[in-house]
This record gives C-alpha cells, structure tokens and sequence, in this order.
C-alpha cells in the first residue's frame, strides 16, 4: 500500500537532538573560552585541558548540532517537496540512531586523548568506519525519496542538500584515509605538504559543503516558507548552486600560506577565495529580497529576524573570509584571533542562527501546533544571540589585529619588539569580552531549550501528517 | 602542449560551461518551468496536523 503520511519520527529525533547538542557544544565552547582566562580552571585534569576539549567542541558544534540539524532539515524538505514518504524507513532510523552513536563516541574518545590529530576529522578509524557506513546510508534515503518523488521538478533544495551529501562523502573518504596500528590509532596515508594539503582541502570545504551549501539548502526553504512568498528569483538560485560549489572545492589552500604549499598553489587558493565572493553574495541577496514586500514583517516576526540576520552574518563572513585569503592580508591575520572571530561570525551568525530560526519554524509543525510556545522567548533569544556574537567577533577581530601587529613588529636592530607572554597580557581583556558574548549566546540556547520543552509537553507527537493527494500525475 | 597550454584551454571550457549555465537558467524557454519549481514548498497545505499520536 502507498503511504499517505510523512515519517516525521525521524525528523522530530533530529531536531531535538540538535537542540541538545548545540547546548553541550555551545558550554564546551564557554568552558574553553574561560580557561583561556583562567588556565587552571579544571585543576589540571588531563581528560579536561584545552588540547582535549577543544576537538570535541568543534566537533559538537559541527557535526552534533549542525549534522543533526541538516538531518532533520534535508529529512523534512525532501518529503515535502518531493510530496512522498521518506525511502527507507529502518534505513532513516539507523542513520539517527547511527549519527548519535558517532556523536557519543567523539564524546568519550575526544576527551581520554585519542585523535588523528587532523582538524575537524580528529576521530579515530573505527568511528570513522562508522561515520561512512551512516553516511551512505543518508544518502540512499535522501536520493531514494528523490528519486521516487511524485512532482516533478527537484526543488533548489534538494540540490543543495545532494551536492554536500556527495561532497562531504568525497571528503572523508579522502581525507580519512589511513593506516591502523592499534584500535585506538593511525597514521595519515599522506605525508607531508600533500598531507596538508588533503587535510586543508578537507577543512575548507567541510566549511563550504558542510556549513555552507547544506544551510544554504535550509535558507531556500525555510525563508520562502517564513516570508510567505517564494524565493526572490529562483534562476539565479540555479546559477548560485552551480558556481558556489565548482569554487568552493578550490578555495582549500587558503588555509596554507606562506607554507611549503607550493606558491602557484597558494595563488590559486587565494584567486579562487576571492572569486566565492560573487556567489556568496548572490545567494544571500536573493535569501534577501525574498522579503521585498514584506518587509514588515521582520518587524514581528522574530523567526524571520533570526533567519534574515543569519542571512547578514553571512554576507558578512563571505566578504571577510575572501579578504583574509589574500596573501598581504593573510600575514597579518593567520595564526590569530581574528581568523576565530571570522570563524564565530560564520559559526553562530550564519549556522547557529538560520538553524535556530530554522528549528522555530519546524518544531511546532513535529509536534502538531501552530506556534512554538512562547514567541516572547524567541524575540528574547534573537537579541541575546544577536549582541552575544556581536561581542564576540568584535572582541576577537580588535584581538586579532593587535596580535598580528603585535608579533611582526620589530626593532631597528632586528630582535621582536614584544615577547609572546606580552602579547598573550593584551589579550585578556578581550578574552573578557568574548567570554561575555559566548554567555549571551549560550544563554539563548537555554531559553531556546526551555521553549521547546514547553512546546512539546503542550503539544502532541505527530506521525501522520498527510502528504497531499490532489498534485498526483 | 606545455602546462600553460593546458590551464587556457580548461579555463575557457570552465567559461563556456559558466555562461551556458547562464544561458540555461535565463532563457525564455525555461522561465515557466523554474518559476513552477520556485513554487513548490507552496504546493501543499502545512497546517498542523489535526489528528496526531497522544504522547
């Protein structure tokens, strides 16, 4: 028999997940920007010091909060644009159960030290095994409901969405490939500048792919649905999704000026940086002009605030980012606070933001209502998280600059004019500042947290909502 | 063909491919067919459920 409803269990696991994960990120992320003030704050604890929470913050953050958020977004816009059932079903439930797995593990190996030591792939071989096994399992669900779809055309969306499910399978496999010694250790198959090379390859476009693409698939969703009209021009949606990605793949070597790379190679990260500007910029104006005639809106709707400032942040970070790969720039910049501050405008502003709004919009819809429970509270958290990353990149782009002038400058003889630990003393106000900010932020989380918790005790578990009928061929 | 030769001649196809994918998306015979396409997440009633498991 055909089904006639949408899985929604799936999604609805997802999406609470992703409010879980993004609290436990956001608090490692706090705790870590604390003991940058006060360094023994964990009383030496191995399993607690910076080395160690450190990966597991990021990986919280990208691929705890931000994978279950894209599992549960791509999960739902699929089945709701393609109007059919999710392909799948026990598939669809082992890629939760088996995505949470990965989640825990990181959690418990992070921690007690064991790492690849390559950034953002820091898992050990057998969690990557794992990660692979989910993955190709994601992607016969999302392509298996595409491919069996009841209208016609494939929706921007799902085009974003199939370009990172490819893309971040291409990049693991890749980047991962490695040779055991024991069950908790291997080494790269690279060595060398090619190593770093593949790692930065890698880390660029889980950037472009992971964070960029999968929410740009979230953005062309949810903000036609938020604002109520569709998307300001869907023509140049097409153009975007094909130019971002070609660019995105080359932009990786960015990440290695002024190293052993090659210089033609460093050129040609920069060329290609720059180039994403164009791209970026025309995702985000047409994410943008999406509210031409409903401006109004924005002034009531902290839903739409959320996602049109995620939109700004983006613009911001996309014109920043390329700036910063540009060699003279890069001097300056690499190595200090600034590149966390561009990583933070990009991470809270644009993720964390277009996925919170995102989760606003979608988690009443899971749980049959209309409204999540309070929108006073969401209004709330749209200014807490606003002024919380305002803070925080502010703090560490002035950080940043001074570091970065700070360790080139030099005196008429030669010798550095400021030591490291001088330079370190500066930064303490600023650490100051950031901490803030990252309270504001978190803080919002929690009220996001509370809010949903509130939505879901008054509402009921939805597991039928009907696919509509009249559009069949 | 010396290396010099090679990344002319690909940097051009990438510019054919570029403008054709312009072409493409622009053109008058596509225009109805995106614009349907836009419509989409609009192509269903997304009011909540009115039956739903009790929890």
């Amino acid at each position: 028999m055909e089904a006639t409803t949408y899985n929604y269990k799936v999604v609805r696991q997802f999406a609470i997940m992703t409010v879980v994960w993004g609290i436990v990120g956001m608090l490692v992320g706090v705790i870590l920007a604390t003991q940058l003030i006060w360094p023994d704050l964990t009383f030496g604890i191995e399993w607690l010091s910076y080395g160690r929470l450190r990966p597991l913050h990021t990986n919280a953050v990208i691929f705890a909060f931000g994978g279950s958020a894209m599992f549960a977004v791509s999960y739902y816009i699929v089945q709701r644009t393609c109007q059919v059932r999710l392909w799948g079903e026990k598939l669809a439930a082992f890629t939760f159960w088996g995505w949470t797995a990965v989640i825990v593990l990181a959690a418990i190996t992070l921690p007690l030290g064991y790492t690849s030591s390559k950034e953002y792939a820091e898992l050990e071989w057998p969690i990557d095994l794992l990660i692979t096994v989910v993955w190709v399992a994601y992607a016969l669900v999302f392509f298996g409901t595409i491919i069996k779809r009841k209208v016609k055309h494939i929706y921007v969306s799902n085009w974003f969405f199939g370009a990172y499910i490819l893309v971040i399978a291409l990049l693991h496999i890749v980047n991962s490939a490695e040779l055991p010694v024991t069950m908790t250790k291997s080494y790269s198959a690279y060595a060398g500048v090619q190593d770093a090379m593949v790692q930065w390859w890698y880390g660029h476009n889980a950037v472009g792919f992971f964070l960029t693409t999968a929410f740009l698939g979230m953005m062309y969703y949810f903000i036609p649905k938020q604002a109520g009209r569709p998307i300001y021009s869907y023509r140049l949606s097409v153009v975007h999704f094909w130019s971002l990605n070609f660019i995105y793949m080359w932009a990786g070597p960015h990440h290695l000026q002024y190293t052993a790379l090659p210089d033609w190679a460093q050129s040609l990260g920069m060329v290609f940086s720059l180039m994403l500007l164009a791209p970026s910029w025309g995702g985000m104006m047409n994410g943008i002009m999406t509210l031409s005639g409903a401006w109004h809106k924005l002034r009531t709707d902290p839903i739409l605030k959320f996602l049109v400032t995620a939109l700004s942040f983006y613009g911001m970070s996309t014109f920043e980012g390329p700036m910063m790969s540009i060699k003279t720039v890069n001097a300056l910049s690499h190595y200090t606070e600034w590149t966390v501050g561009h990583v933070h405008s990009g991470a809270l502003g644009w993720v964390a933001m277009i996925t919170i709004g995102s989760m606003y919009y979608l988690i009443p819809r899971l749980f049959g209502r209309e409204s999540m429970y309070s929108t006073r509270l969401i209004e709330w958290h749209f200014w807490l998280s606003t002024i919380g990353v305002v803070l925080y990149i502010a703090s560490m782009w002035i950080a940043g600059v001074a570091q970065g002038l700070m360790w080139r400058a030099s005196n008429a003889d030669g010798t550095l004019t400021y030591s490291f630990a001088q330079v370190l003393n500066t930064m303490y106000p600023f650490y100051g500042i950031r901490l803030l900010g990252g309270v504001l932020f978190f803080g919002g989380m929690l009220m996001m947290a509370w809010n949903v918790w509130k939505t879901v005790k008054i509402g009921r578990v939805v597991n039928d909502a009907p696919i509509p009928q009249a559009v069949h061929a | 063909m010396d290396s010099g030769m090679v990344s002319g001649i690909v940097t051009i196809i990438f510019i054919v491919v570029f403008i054709g994918i312009v072409w493409w998306a622009f053109s008058k015979g596509n225009k109805q067919r995106f614009e349907d396409a836009g419509k989409l997440p609009f192509d269903e009633d997304d009011k909540p459920a009115q039956q739903g498991d009790k929890q």
